[in-house]
């Protein structure tokens, strides 16, 4: 809580390139980490409330956020400017110098629980060898920890989260895998992420969720999103099948 | 009154698609929609439609269905042409047929995709506000699959006043359709290899040589090339920094540039963040082009400014508002 005030009430302009004639993407920084996306998710939120005439919807990265917009409706719009994106970054650039609130926001937690090993992760034996642990220390260590999402990408649902203990990092695989089973768990790098559907993949997998990660029929599709906090819990077969009947 | 086909041949790979699905982008759920947004807009404007309704886009030829209903569609594109009677359907024109016809799509060598209207539009559920087919996650569209034999389509109720009064216009016994057409050649450029480009933020990441090796060498459309993007063959481009890109939001158009130094465009069906350098994006008035190609073809890239490529695109939403007014004209009594 400590860089509540500043960041954005700086008249230092935007750092704004254009993606496609329908999107621009603002630049915050270079490096992955919690104060800038802190930084994005206020910005983003502050944006959301304060659209401009034309504004579709925006997408937060690692250290972008871009904004998709309809150039026809932000053409008629009153904004200062000859072209979409002088009038687009006039706005951004609005927003910029607004003073930051105190982000009044709690991150959103969420534990999910892990059947891990057997069939449901079958890569974890390579994480434990890979770094001299027992499969069970493994499964402590990957427990224990608290998990931060950075963004959602790669398919619909599928959280980036960092934030794991070194000791469990495992490099990806050479060959990915052709099919990975929706709700598998994995490591890579020092990553780690749920598979939100079957697709290929070539993360260490260590278990799986019986949670739909991603669901149409919700509200919110995606189960997580940028900001939020993680942790897993440990369950055993017969509770991953009593979550699977509901 | 809703009208009806059953498809009787689905050809390689036909799918239901609008023009896309935009407010779930930060969940990571991809655009997808019409590859060739173009073609998908003005079927659907010859009988009448808005340009969102949906359509079913067809992946070359090799198709047929049966009209089970009277009914009014419309076709454009590159990868076929309908036939009925062995006689060869025109294209960007409001077609009414009666029930019990068979339409064919047969081989059209120029391109593609080919966009299928019909008078209401194709009625499927909408999936977070879209009907377009995502078949990777097998949501939207029909079923959110690809359309099969004997799959039965039918089109929405409401049809708009234009959509109406083409209707009342052609409404027959036997097959018929006005005399006028929409020019979709008018709208197109020429020169269809040449595809204009924006230059990207990564820019500065390549060296000179390969920048001048991008806008002046021909690059040609590889196998591995589907909704997603298309991989093009070609000189490998070098890049002069060691950097790597933190994954980032990307879009349609947007060229990649592999760690191997390959292109990839990205199409409709792309993932929403990507980790590549960006060389440049493709003139969104030149997609339509790049939606047409099919493996084998060779395109070279000609650079344009950001503000030429904009004014290029509100040029083309101007015609195309022309075009919706003229027709509207013609049907809607005053």
């Amino acid at each position: 809580m400590t860089e509540q005030v500043g960041y954005f009430e700086t008249d230092t302009p935007l750092k704004i390139y254009g993606l496609s004639e329908k999107s621009v993407t603002i630049g915050f920084g270079t490096a992955i980490d919690h104060h800038l996306l802190a930084l994005i998710t206020d910005f983003n939120q502050l944006l959301l409330q304060n659209p401009f005439s034309g504004l579709i919807t925006t997408v937060p990265a690692y250290t972008t956020l871009t904004v998709f917009f309809d150039p026809l409706s932000v053409m008629l719009s009153g904004l200062p400017g000859q072209v979409c994106f002088e009038k687009v970054s006039a706005h951004l650039n609005k927003i910029a110098q607004t003073k930051r609130e105190k982000s009044s926001k709690i991150p959103d937690k969420l534990i999910i629980p892990v059947c891990y090993g057997g069939d449901f992760g079958q890569d974890l034996s390579t994480v434990a060898r890979t770094n001299k642990l027992s499969e069970t220390e493994v499964i402590d260590i990957h427990t224990a920890g608290q998990y931060t999402v950075f963004m959602i990408g790669f398919v619909p649902g599928f959280a980036y989260m960092g934030g794991m203990d070194t000791r469990l990092s495992t490099p990806r695989k050479e060959v990915p895998n052709a099919k990975i089973p929706t709700g598998s768990v994995g490591i890579a790098g020092t990553q780690t992420g749920i598979y939100p559907m079957e697709t290929p993949g070539g993360w260490q997998i260590i278990g799986k969720t019986p949670l739909k990660i991603f669901d149409v029929n919700r509200l919110q599709p995606s189960l997580l999103k940028g900001g939020d906090i993680v942790t897993f819990k440990a369950i055993g077969i017969k509770e991953f099948n009593a979550y699977a009947e509901i | 009154m809703s009208m009806k086909i059953s498809i009787i041949k689905p050809g390689l790979l036909s799918t239901i698609q609008d023009m896309g699905r935009y407010r779930f982008l930060s969940q990571a759920v991809p655009v997808s929609g019409a590859m060739d947004e173009l073609a998908h807009r003005l079927a659907n404007k010859a009988v009448g439609n808005d340009d969102n309704n949906a359509t079913i886009e067809f992946t070359y030829a090799d198709a047929s269905f049966k009209a089970e209903t009277p009914v009014l569609i419309s076709y454009s594109g590159d990868g076929a042409s309908l036939v009925y009677n062995n006689e060869l359907m025109p294209a960007e024109k409001p077609l009414f047929f009666p029930a019990g016809s068979v339409i064919k799509l047969i081989h059209n060598a120029i391109g593609v995709r080919t966009y299928l209207a019909i008078a209401g539009g194709w009625d499927v559920p909408d999936v977070m506000e879209s009907k377009s087919t995502y078949l990777t996650a097998a949501f939207g569209g029909f079923k959110g699959r690809a359309l099969q034999k004997a799959d039965v389509l039918v089109s929405g109720t409401l049809l708009s006043e234009v959509s109406d009064g083409i209707l009342n216009h052609l409404i027959e016994r036997s097959l018929t359709y006005p005399n006028w057409r929409i020019s979709r050649e008018s709208l197109l450029p020429e020169n269809r290899q040449s595809i204009r480009v924006v230059l990207a933020n990564e820019i500065s990441w390549f060296d000179a040589t390969s920048i001048i090796s991008f806008l002046t060498n021909s690059y040609s459309i590889d196998r591995r090339s589907n909704r997603m993007g298309y991989h093009l063959s070609g000189k490998p481009l070098v890049k002069k920094v060691k950097k790597e890109l933190l994954s980032t939001a990307v879009t349609a158009g947007v060229i990649q540039v592999t760690g191997s130094g390959d292109l990839i465009i990205l199409m409709a069906d792309c993932q929403t963040t990507g980790g590549y350098p960006r060389i440049a994006h493709v003139a969104a008035v030149d997609l339509p082009l790049c939606a047409q190609l099919k493996p084998g073809d060779t395109i070279h890239f000609s650079e344009i400014s950001r503000d030429e490529a904009e004014a290029l695109y509100l040029e083309r939403e101007h015609d195309l508002s022309l075009i919706t007014m003229a027709i509207g004209l013609k049907y809607i009594k005053t």
